[in-house]
């Protein structure tokens, strides 16, 4: 579980996020959502501690993230798994070597361990045998999301964090992405909170959404309400997409 | 201002990189595949620089000396202390900034737009560090090597040119070289040589980590980078000269 609790962030004269206050619960996929600009990034990136925050509080469990001294927070950050809206992956390394960066980085495994762990790790993923040489210039955008899931797992981490992790694929691809995740997240009981402004991905997998307008929490609830609501800020957020225009019109 | 800031900066980074390394292994990995790509991939050019530079020297000596009171000997050794004091050292140096300097610099600036640093970072993995320190380690261990290199093919490219276009003779020519050789000039421009290398992996390597945006800023602090890579670098050289040769 990941809870932040009043947190306030500023880039020198702007505040970017005004006291924000939220529960992650492990198990379900929770997104962020928002329009561009709307804090998304910033509180993801605040949650993992890569922004110091003006004020408030984050916990990871029973961790408070801002009173932990840095030397905790780099221990702690091997529990933690992030899938970046490009993927990352390291350019100079195969997609297997990728996947097993952080195994040869932090555990005392064999190289037998390791080859088997990565081995299961792009086996979850979907990625084929024949891939594993590959290097990330050679794979396709939604090949490269999926090692940039395995790597995400290969530590086998209790929080995952996903920042738009199907933009730029095509719908049907996004929602393979999707629901990888999601199957992901209730296999190893992670904390997943993804970062997102794909309506379809809300629908398809958001059991807990976090709508942020301006850097402030407007809305929460899960994608069963989320075409009901009353909030206007959303409803101009959601329905700015006809197509949701129209599936709410023939739902009521 | 932004001057003291960014030498704070780059001090506060040079920190970071001298931290201590997760896993040494994985360290010591990288740094030979550094030595590979930054230190023996750059030999055929620093060959055929020096060899060039030699054999233009070699013409320019004897002409400008082609007086008879000048004794022959002294093209091959105004070639060899100009190899020797100057161009192996600084002058290789300041090429190198553009081969090596750039090198690293796009590459830990594209690692930087493409979120390949902050994924390091989320890893608990100490970025500056694991990134930079190999690359500084493998230059300064590199640039030595490529010292003695230039020097050798220099003198070698003076040889060759010098008796093929006539202007000099080979005993005359080896004469000169070995004629009131001090041992000195070589320690001296070694340790030219290791400060260099730092600076040409580390300044670099800064610009390149603390870039922000896309391409085109990944271009722009490349060319800062060489532009104040060469300065510092012309800068240690009068600092250098001036404490350790006069």
């Amino acid at each position: 579980m990941i809870e932040v609790k009043n947190i306030y962030k500023s880039f020198e004269e702007t505040t970017v996020l005004t006291d924000v206050s939220t529960r992650f619960e492990p198990g379900i996929t929770n997104l962020i959502i928002g329009r561009s600009g709307s804090g998304k990034t910033v509180l993801l990136k605040s949650i993992l501690g890569l922004y110091e925050i003006d004020q408030g509080e984050i916990w990871y469990d029973d961790r408070n993230l801002v009173e932990m001294p840095e030397k905790e927070r780099k221990l702690m950050r091997r529990e933690v798994g992030m899938v970046f809206q490009g993927g990352a992956l390291f350019d100079s390394l195969s997609v297997a070597a990728n996947v097993k960066f952080p195994l040869d980085m932090f555990t005392a495994m064999t190289s037998k361990e390791k080859q088997k762990r990565v081995e299961f790790c792009l086996d979850h993923v979907n990625i084929e045998t024949q891939a594993f040489q590959l290097f990330p210039s050679e794979i396709s955008g939604g090949m490269q999301k999926r090692v940039a899931i395995a790597r995400a797992i290969a530590l086998n981490p209790k929080y995952l964090f996903c920042d738009e992790p199907n933009s730029g694929l095509d719908p049907e691809t996004a929602t393979v992405i999707d629901k990888l995740i999601q199957s992901l997240t209730k296999e190893f009981n992670m904390t997943t909170i993804i970062n997102t402004h794909d309506m379809n991905s809300v629908i398809e997998i958001g059991e807990s959404v976090l709508f942020i307008s301006k850097g402030e929490v407007c809305w929460q609830g899960t994608n069963k309400d989320i075409l009901h609501t009353k909030n206007e800020k959303l409803n101009d957020f959601i329905f700015a997409n006809k197509l949701y225009a129209q599936m709410r019109k023939e739902q009521s | 201002m932004k001057f003291f800031f960014h030498v704070g900066k780059y001090f506060k980074l040079l920190a970071r990189v001298f931290g201590r390394p997760e896993k040494h292994k994985m360290y010591v990995r990288q740094l030979f595949h550094e030595i590979d790509s930054l230190g023996v991939n750059s030999v055929w050019i620093v060959i055929i620089i020096s060899v060039f530079i030699g054999g233009i020297m070699t013409i320019q000596f004897a002409y400008s000396m082609s007086n008879p009171i000048y004794p022959h000997t002294l093209v091959g050794l105004g070639t060899r202390d100009t190899l020797i004091l100057e161009f192996s050292s600084t002058i290789l140096a300041l090429i190198m900034a553009g081969k090596i300097g750039s090198n690293i610099t796009s590459e830990i600036g594209t690692m930087r737009v493409t979120e390949q640093i902050d994924s390091l970072e989320i890893m608990g993995v100490n970025s500056a560090s694991y990134l930079i320190l190999p690359k500084i380690v493998a230059v300064v261990f590199i640039f030595p090597f490529l010292f003695i290199i230039s020097v050798f093919f220099g003198l070698l490219g003076g040889l060759v040119t010098g008796s093929i276009a006539g202007v000099i003779t080979i005993p005359h020519y080896i004469d000169g070289i070995q004629w009131l050789f001090y041992p000195y000039y070589v320690t001296f421009s070694l340790i030219k040589s290791v400060v260099f290398g730092f600076i040409v992996a580390s300044v670099p390597a800064y610009y390149g980590y603390y870039v922000q945006g896309g391409a085109l800023e990944v271009g722009t602090a490349s060319t800062k980078a060489v532009v104040n890579t060469n300065i510092l670098i012309l800068l240690f050289d009068l600092i250098l000269t001036r404490l350790l040769l006069t």
